[in-house]
């Protein structure tokens, strides 16, 4: 197996006597998604200021590339991607002169600002001031300036908030590519059906604790009930049973619904994250 | 891996230039770059609205002498007029109406010969229309008082002259102090403070210090770009009131310590507020201290020892002794001595406040 990108080892951080994070630890893999979510001050921001060495963590260890995250080393700020969720961008500068700013930042000096405008589905409007962009745009262009550096890590803290369907579906297919080239990704979200599209594992942190880290389908097999749904038709009314995996008898009842004339439909029930989270941390993902 | 991202000294240089080099290409959308540029201008239209040139220029007389008069060699012995000999009277013509010359006046052959034989010789006195009129009305008294003198005659009152109010520098030199320090003050202080407000309002500067840029890095980027236009209002605020005389290494290294003090209070200011209307409070609140000691060069009869209360006191009494009385480094090597203290001082307030954005960038 490779060497994680992101190791994060029992990471405690405070603003006063405040604990925004507990003594949390998990590992994100090369082309790995990790939906990282949680309410509103559940610690997620914390947590990726944290590993993009803009706080350092009162104890425990963390590494992004091998690179101690406390270090304050441009080496490892060279190969990160952050976009956050608020949109600081040049709003003064066009498209273009805010890639090519930052991708000279690090030091590249022939930034293909076509290219990634293309992928973000912002070339048409590269000579445009960011100032006459939408929400939207901006959010898009958000993305392309994190990825100038082609960065083999990135931190994305709630990339598709607020956005329309078209602009989120844009941001979710340009995380999917990213992962697939290789690069680790970490994913803020309280958006459940994001992060179950997207995340090749969920960690769900609440109050600056972690209380799971895992696949998704691991959850909701974990979580979900055991049982299906089965739905008859009988006369003019159509009935739902409910028949648990659990049950001594669930075979048999099974095998005769299938044998139904009157049966319509049979479907697991399957948990949701949300019912997960809500179930783990007692808790909702809004607020 | 480019150099940008590197820990060396040519990277750091590399990625301030680069900031600056941004906040160069940004400039000219900013309404505060603006005003700086301007405000050069704008000072020198006041001024000379209010009191004229700072330092006058002298009366320029231009004379096509076409005998040997006396009226000459008198004029040359005048002090406070600048006389240009000239042979040709279109030449004098051309030069009074491009303003290279106050006035022109063309003696006849045998001038003197005739004016003392009273037999009131033509005399033809051209007068620029762009000229001062203060100047053409020296030029005009000046002459037909020469004229009279080589007459022979003597004028119809015995003329007493009574010097009135003590001896001193006048208002349009006491304010040097003032438009210098004004000047260095909308650059030095002004843009850099505004500058990291914008950044820190806007959250530009949250997406900078998780690039290979330092937050340090940016703060002295901001300090470079508000210094070098900090010295070039300056010495372009000097020039464009005739106040530029002085020798110029001198007066650019104590322009430059000037110049480093007030950048480092806009460092200071830009790096203590969240945002723009944080500045303009702190700058209303406390310009007064920056720009106070001026006021004493105005006001010479108000106690001076007061002005030495006030930190920048020791940069703008050079700029004075240097601009006005011609000073050397060595006449105020004292003052700007503690001058440097003061910047050392600063330099560590900046360090301080920058170390305490970085926290506050990352907790809010």
């Amino acid at each position: 197996m490779s060497e994680p990108a992101i190791r994060v080892d029992d990471i405690s951080f405070s603003y006063g006597d405040i604990e925004a994070v507990k003594g949390i630890s998990f590992e994100v893999a090369p082309g790995e998604i990790l939906g990282f979510l949680g309410p509103n001050g559940a610690g997620k921001s914390t947590t990726i200021k944290i590993l993009t060495g803009q706080l350092t963590p009162r104890s425990g260890a963390a590494q992004v590339l091998g690179v101690d995250v406390t270090t304050d080393d441009p080496e490892m700020q060279a190969n990160i991607g952050v976009c956050f969720e608020e949109k600081n961008l040049y709003d003064t500068m066009s498209a273009t002169e805010n890639l090519r700013f930052f991708g000279s930042l690090f030091g590249i000096k022939d930034v293909d600002t076509d290219g990634l405008l293309r992928r973000v589905g912002l070339a048409d409007r590269a000579k445009d001031r960011v100032s006459k962009y939408s929400k939207g745009m901006r959010q898009r262009l958000m993305m392309a300036r994190t990825l100038v550096n082609t960065p083999k890590v990135l931190f994305l803290d709630e990339p598709t908030d607020g956005l329309d369907p078209v602009s989120s579906q844009a941001i979710r297919n340009l995380i999917k590519e990213e992962a697939a080239r290789g690069a680790a990704v970490l994913l803020t979200t309280h958006d459940m059906h994001e992060a179950d599209e997207l995340s090749d594992r969920v960690a769900f942190i609440n109050e600056g604790k972690l209380h799971a880290v895992d696949t998704p389908e691991s959850l909701k097999l974990r979580h979900g009930k055991r049982s299906v749904t089965v739905r008859l038709r009988e006369g003019d009314t159509v009935t739902e049973r409910s028949v648990s995996l659990e049950d001594a008898d669930a075979g048999e009842l099974l095998k005769t619904a299938v044998a139904s004339p009157d049966l319509m439909t049979i479907h697991t029930e399957e948990a949701t994250l949300e019912a997960i989270f809500i179930e783990m941390t007692g808790r909702g993902l809004e607020g | 891996m480019g150099r940008a991202q590197e820990k060396g000294a040519d990277a750091v240089i590399e990625r301030i230039l680069l900031v600056v080099r941004k906040d160069l290409q940004l400039g000219p959308r900013s309404p505060i770059f603006l005003w700086v540029l301007i405000l050069p201008f704008l000072i020198t239209i006041m001024l000379q609205v209010a009191f004229g040139n700072l330092f006058e220029s002298t009366p320029r007389l231009g004379i096509v002498d076409q005998g040997s008069s006396t009226v000459t060699t008198s004029v040359e012995a005048v002090d406070g007029i600048e006389l240009t000999l000239l042979d040709d009277v279109d030449d004098l013509k051309r030069k009074v109406e491009a303003n290279d010359l106050d006035a022109g006046l063309v003696l006849q052959p045998d001038f003197d010969a005739a004016l003392q034989s009273g037999a009131r010789p033509p005399l033809e006195f051209y007068v620029g229309g762009e000229s001062l009129a203060s100047n053409r009305v020296i030029l005009a008294v000046t002459t037909v008082d020469i004229i009279r003198e080589v007459e022979g005659s003597t004028p119809p009152v015995d003329v007493e002259v009574v010097a009135l109010g003590k001896e001193g520098d006048p208002i349009s030199v006491r304010l040097v102090p003032f438009i210098t320090v004004y000047a260095l003050l909308i650059a030095g202080v002004f843009l850099p403070s505004f500058s990291l407000a914008d950044e820190r309002e806007k959250r530009t500067l949250d997406a900078l210090v998780v690039s290979p840029v330092r937050l340090s890095e940016v703060v002295v980027a901001k300090g470079i770009l508000g210094f070098v236009l900090a010295i070039a209002m300056a010495v372009m605020t000097l020039w464009l009131n005739g106040a530029l005389t002085a020798e110029i290494l001198p007066l650019l290294i104590v322009l430059m310590v000037g110049g480093l003090l007030l950048v480092e209070v806009g460092l200071a200011y830009g790096t203590a507020s969240k945002d723009i209307n944080a500045v303009f409070a702190l700058i209303k609140g406390t310009g007064f201290i920056l720009l106070a000691p001026t006021i004493f060069y105005i006001f010479p009869d108000w106690p001076q020892w007061i002005a030495r209360l006030f930190p920048t006191y020791w940069v703008i009494n050079p700029i004075y002794e240097i601009t006005i009385n011609d000073g050397q480094l060595s006449d105020v090597a004292g003052e700007l001595a503690i001058a440097f203290v003061v910047i050392v001082a600063l330099a560590f307030v900046v360090a301080m406040l920058t170390r305490r954005l970085r926290t506050k960038l990352a907790t809010t």
